[in-house]
Order: structure tokens, then C-alpha cells, then sequence
């Protein structure tokens, strides 16, 4: 049996899982898929295909039986292009490294760490301290967090953020019980009506027709003014003009932005996140897409791929299975 | 009954204090620079809220609650007060201290000072799109909290909800909390420091706890460790934290207390004789972290109800001492 790794990120997990896989598998590891005359000879007799992608344009690769993404999504697979049967596996891992992202972002909005920490270590001002009665700043305790999109990541927030003794709303497409320390969970349907009880909003939720645009002018005029957006989910979940004016005129009090509505490109590999200069706003944490992109989270998704694998060797039943092609 | 707001600190949470106080009381703010105004403001005062009391202050004879509208009460000196007052303190701010460390932790382990400078000023080098370098977490950590008291079980049963392994030493033994695996006695300090990924200092200032950080504990940590100190700069040797820091001893260092402070000759000093401001690998802040709007309205709650339960004759709370 042999399994083909193709591209950079597969070409590393091959290199991270070796010792792991099982014993008698051939493994082979293209990291340039386009440039390299080996491609057709190695999708000819590949059983698995590990990659991040796959392009309809490819030589046949006609006895892949199953498709183990190295990424949570398979939006980039050309499937139609991959055998009919084969199974479709994905990876996650992103939970932790993204939960521990979105607590962050809340403590420092709340507790104004940029603002507090850039003016005393350059200009050495003391007004908010303490032992000048200074300007206080808020605490997450006794504040509203709402999750919009209570899936794996969501749910993984709702338990980090329990133990502040804040209160957790979540809003979701499909009806979920509220576990986790989340007091209630509105349908998504009725987003509008927890949003005004938030304090901060964090979004979870996947890319789809009903979230594209789904933060909009009228949604950020339901806030409360002082109210925090987090988004780790896409960029389009947020209209990007709306988003921007609200953060500029203080409509809410501030955001923490590790997703964006363009990226660099080999013609503009310098390219800004957003034709507006967020970055030019004070009241925003900034991040490159990079949530998930932990040393912890990279090992996680290595030893799902590896046990994935393992199983499928084994004839065993597959774990994270999105659909048989 | 009378109630005295003497000072700066005391003035400033007067308005919410009185706000909360339901029993019949008369209050007054005084600064202490005119010894008349304070000796008439001290005449008939039954009640006194401040941070200070020292030797030579004009005569209180009818003195009977001292209450320090915070937890140190480091300011006052007990031997000058008269007999027959209690002197209580304020709590509240633990539950922003705790919010704090575990915010200093997670900046720290996501390297959020770097990666949001750096993305600000327009670069995507810290991103997967590019095959940026990884970043940690703190899940799977060790945290080793100095001084279990208030603020450190805050910590702790936080830390522990984000996956970490949570170690304490303490003064005195302590029935051993869910939150924390294992509790050190003070004198095997050393031994749990080589183990800590983050240290928090979370103890009071003491005989026994001044220099307690010094150049061999700090030896003793690991090289990427962070240190934490929300409880008085002195706590830890000022030139031996500066030199570790420097010389990569210890990975970095959140810190919120200080050595020097304002003071009416210095309005505006820097926080060490040394540069720590000069330092990448440490977040500083101006002793912020207990003064949030929570704080403040837990803190004038407690102090409120004191002063109506010594009006109405009850039990005082949190006492500290009785002359």
C-alpha cells in the first residue's frame, strides 16, 4: 500500500509522522506538486492521498481510496477529479490554540493591555495605575460573552471562559443544548436578539451563504457601545465597510481581527488584510490568520492524520470522515 | 457618626463608598497637608478611611473604625493609632488580578505583542498563508503560583480550566485545592521554580518575602520561563531581574509593581533605576491590574457595609488588628 504526500504542509506532516505510520506502507513525498515530473507515476499507484489540495488538471490518480486533508476545510480538493468511493478526511486540532486565542483577545480588550502597556513603557505614564487612582479599565467577570457558531471551537471557548464568571450565550444554526457553562443558545435565526446582551462577540461560526456578511451595519448598531468583536472565523462573516466605520466612530468599543477579506499574493505578497488601514485604528488587535497556527496544534493534526491512516491500513473505522466521494 | 476620607486614595473612592452606605453617616474629605483642617477633621471622627496613618497625626479621641479601602495595610502605622480601634481592610481585586496573570500568560505563550506589531506595521511573516513560524499555547503548561491566598486561587482554578498543570508554594500548609496538583512548602521554593513554565507572585511583601526572587532562583528556573509579578516589585532583587532579562536567563517577564513610584518630589519617575522599559522580552504595566470597575464596586460594597455594621453595633469584617 502506498501514500503519496503532496505540497509544503503534507510534505511536513510526512516528515513529523514517519516514525508513527504503519509498517509496510510506501510512502512518498512530493512538496512541489506542480514542477514535479514524478507527479504521474506517484498518483498512478497512490491507495492515499495526503494534501491540502487536489486539482482537476492533475494525472489520474485512480486507486485513491482515501483523501486525508491536512486542513479542518476541503473546499480547495477538486473531488470530482478523485475516484468515486474514495473517503473524504479532514483535521483538526485548531481547538485549543483558537480558544486560548479568543480568551486572550477578551482579557485584553477588557483590561485595555495595549493602550496601558504602550504608554507606560514609552512615555512612562502612570494614569492608570492604581496608586494614582487612575482610569480604571473593565474585567471580564460579571461581563456577556456571546459565541456566534457553537461547534467545536465555540464549545471549547464556552469551558475556557466559564471559570471568569462571565455569562456565555452562543448562537447557532442548528439547535444545540447548552452545556459547557453557555446559559442559553439562540438560533442563529435570532441573532439579533442576543447580540444587544453581549459585551463581546466572538465568531466561530463556518463560511457559508447565510454567514457571509452576516455582521453588518445594522447588526454592530445592536451592540452596546462599548461592546468587543472577535473574529477567528472568515473575514466575509463581517461586512468589511461596516466593520471598519463602526470601529472608527466608536459605534462599538473596540475588536481583536485574525481574519481578513484579502491576502498576499505572489504579485503582492505585501498586501493589507483590508482595503480600509485598520491598522491605523487603536482600538484593534490585529493578527495574520494565525489563531490556530500553534506548535501544539500542528502535533494534534499530525497525530490525527497518522491514527487516520493507521486505521485505514488496518481496515479500521476512519475518524473526522466529511463524506465518501 | 462621623466618617473621615483622609488622602488621595481614600478620597478618590469616596463617592462610591458613601453611595453604598445605608445607615445614617456624615462624611467629610480631608487631605493630609494642612494639620489644622486634619486636626478638625480628626476631632470627632468616629470613622477614618485611608491608606496611611502615621506618628504625629493630630489627636482622633473618638476613633473607632480605621478602615484601609484596600488590602495592604503596609501604611499604617498600628502603634500611633489610640486604643480601643479596629483596623480593618478591603478586599475585591482579586478576581482582576487573576484575569490579569492569565492574560500576561497567554500574551506571553502567543507572542501577541510580536505578532500584532508586527502584522500592524504590514507584514504576514507570523502567518501559516506564508509558512510562518508556530507559535505556543499555554494548555499542557506549568504554572507555579508563590503564595496561594486570594489572588492565587484565583489563578489557579483559572490556569487549570486552560489545561494547565498548576503547582503553589506557600508559607503555611493548605488543604490542597482541585485546581492545583501539588502544594510546596516555601522552604522547597527551588525545587518547584525548575519545573514552572510561568511563575506568578502572588505573596505578600514580608520580611521573608523581600529579595525572595533573587539571581540563584532565578538561576534555578527554566531559560523561556515567564514571571509574573502582581504583588510588589520588591518581592523580586531589582538588579538580579533586570540582568536575567537581559541576559536571556529567564525568557521574559509581565510586570505590574514596581520598585519606584510616584511621589510628590517625582510625579513621573520610570519604574526601576534600571531601563526595563529598553527590554523586548518584558510587558510592563503602571500597577494597573487591581484597578478595574469591578474593583472598585466590589471594594466600596465591602467597605460600605462595614461602616453601617459598626453603626448598627454588629461584627466588624476583615480585621487586621485591634488597638
Amino acid at each position: 500500500m502506498k501514500a503519496l504526500f503532496l505540497g509544503g504542509v503534507a510534505a511536513d506532516t510526512a516528515r513529523g509522522i514517519r516514525d508513527e505510520l504503519p509498517d509496510g506502507l510506501a510512502v512518498e513525498i512530493l512538496d512541489d506538486p506542480i514542477e514535479h515530473a514524478r507527479l504521474p507515476q506517484a498518483a498512478a499507484n497512490a491507495d492515499i492521498l495526503v494534501s491540502n489540495h487536489w486539482r482537476a488538471d492533475y494525472p489520474p490518480a485512480p486507486r485513491v481510496r482515501l483523501v486525508q486533508s491536512v486542513a479542518t476545510g476541503v473546499d480547495l480538493f477538486e473531488l470530482e477529479a478523485l475516484p468515486k468511493g474514495a473517503a473524504i478526511c479532514n483535521a483538526f486540532g485548531h481547538e485549543t490554540a483558537i480558544a486560548e486565542y479568543i480568551i486572550m483577545a477578551m482579557l485584553a480588550l477588557h483590561h485595555r493591555l495595549f493602550e496601558i502597556s504602550g504608554e507606560f513603557r514609552e512615555h512612562g505614564s502612570w494614569r492608570t495605575s492604581w496608586v494614582e487612582s487612575g482610569v480604571p479599565h473593565g474585567e471580564v467577570r460579571g461581563s456577556t460573552l456571546g459565541i456566534v457558531g457553537y461547534g467545536r471551537v465555540g464549545r471549547e471557548v464556552a469551558r475556557r471562559a466559564a471559570p471568569f464568571g462571565c455569562h456565555i450565550l452562543a448562537a447557532n444554526r442548528t439547535a444545540r443544548p447548552p452545556e459547557d457553562g453557555v446559559e442559553r443558545v439562540f438560533p442563529l435565526t435570532e441573532l439579533d436578539r442576543m447580540l444587544p446582551l453581549c459585551d463581546t462577540v466572538a465568531l466561530c461560526t463556518a463560511l457559508g451563504p447565510e454567514t457571509t456578511g452576516l455582521i453588518d451595519a445594522r447588526r454592530l448598531a445592536l451592540m452596546k457601545p462599548g461592546a468587543f468583536l472577535v473574529n477567528i472565523a472568515r473575514g466575509p462573516v463581517v461586512d468589511e465597510d461596516a466593520i471598519y466605520a463602526a470601529l472608527r466612530d466608536h459605534t462599538i468599543g473596540g475588536a481583536a481581527l485574525d481574519v481578513w477579506w484579502q491576502y498576499p499574493t505572489p504579485a503582492e505578497p505585501a498586501r493589507r488584510g483590508s482595503r480600509h488601514p485598520f491598522h491605523e485604528l487603536p482600538n484593534v488587535i490585529v493578527t495574520p490568520h494565525n489563531s490556530g497556527w500553534t506548535a501544539g496544534m500542528v502535533r494534534r493534526r499530525w497525530d490525527e492524520i497518522a491514527d487516520n491512516i493507521g486505521r485505514f491500513v488496518r481496515g479500521e473505522k476512519l475518524i473526522n470522515l466529511v463524506a465518501t466521494n | 457618626m462621623k466618617a473621615v476620607f483622609l488622602g488621595t486614595l481614600a478620597a478618590s473612592q469616596a463617592a462610591p463608598i458613601t453611595g453604598f452606605i445605608t445607615e445614617a453617616v456624615r462624611s467629610e474629605i480631608v487631605g493630609d497637608g494642612d494639620p489644622v483642617l486634619l486636626a478638625e477633621a480628626l476631632a470627632d471622627a468616629e470613622i477614618v478611611l485611608t491608606g496611611a496613618w502615621r506618628t504625629g497625626y493630630p489627636p482622633a479621641p473618638r476613633l473607632r473604625l480605621l478602615q484601609v479601602p484596600l488590602a495592604g495595610t503596609d501604611g499604617i502605622e498600628v502603634a500611633a493609632l489610640p486604643k480601643g480601634v479596629t483596623l480593618c481592610n478591603a478586599y475585591g481585586h482579586e478576581p482582576a488580578l487573576g484575569e490579569f496573570a492569565i492574560m500576561m500568560m497567554l500574551a506571553w505563550r502567543h507572542r501577541l505583542f510580536d505578532i500584532a506589531a508586527s502584522f500592524r506595521a504590514g507584514s504576514w511573516y507570523w502567518s501559516p498563508t506564508v509558512g510562518g513560524p508556530t507559535r505556543g499555547e499555554i494548555g499542557g503548561r506549568t504554572v507555579g503560583i508563590v503564595g496561594l491566598g486570594h489572588i492565587g486561587h484565583e489563578v489557579a482554578w483559572r490556569a487549570a480550566a486552560l489545561g494547565c498543570r498548576v503547582l503553589a508554594a506557600n508559607r503555611t500548609s493548605r488543604e490542597i485545592p482541585p485546581s492545583v496538583a501539588r502544594i510546596f512548602p516555601m522552604s522547597e521554593l527551588d525545587q518547584m521554580l525548575g519545573e514552572c513554565d510561568v511563575v506568578v507572585l502572588s505573596c505578600a511583601l514580608t520580611a521573608e518575602t523581600t529579595g525572595l526572587i533573587d539571581r540563584r532562583r532565578l538561576a534555578a528556573m527554566k531559560p523561556d520561563a515567564l514571571l509574573i509579578n502582581l504583588a510588589r516589585g520588591p518581592i523580586a532583587d531589582e538588579d538580579a531581574l533586570f540582568e536575567a532579562l537581559r541576559d536571556g536567563t529567564i525568557g521574559g517577564a509581565a510586570l505590574d509593581t514596581w520598585w519606584r513610584y510616584p511621589s510628590a518630589a517625582e510625579p513621573a519617575p520610570r519604574p526601576s533605576r534600571h531601563p526595563f522599559h529598553e527590554l523586548q522580552n518584558v510587558i510592563m504595566t503602571p500597577h494597573c491590574s487591581p484597578r478595574t470597575d469591578g474593583t472598585i464596586e466590589r471594594r466600596s460594597r465591602d467597605v460600605a457595609r462595614n461602616i453601617d455594621r459598626l453603626v448598627r453595633g454588629e461584627k466588624l469584617e476583615n480585621i487586621v488588628a485591634v488597638t
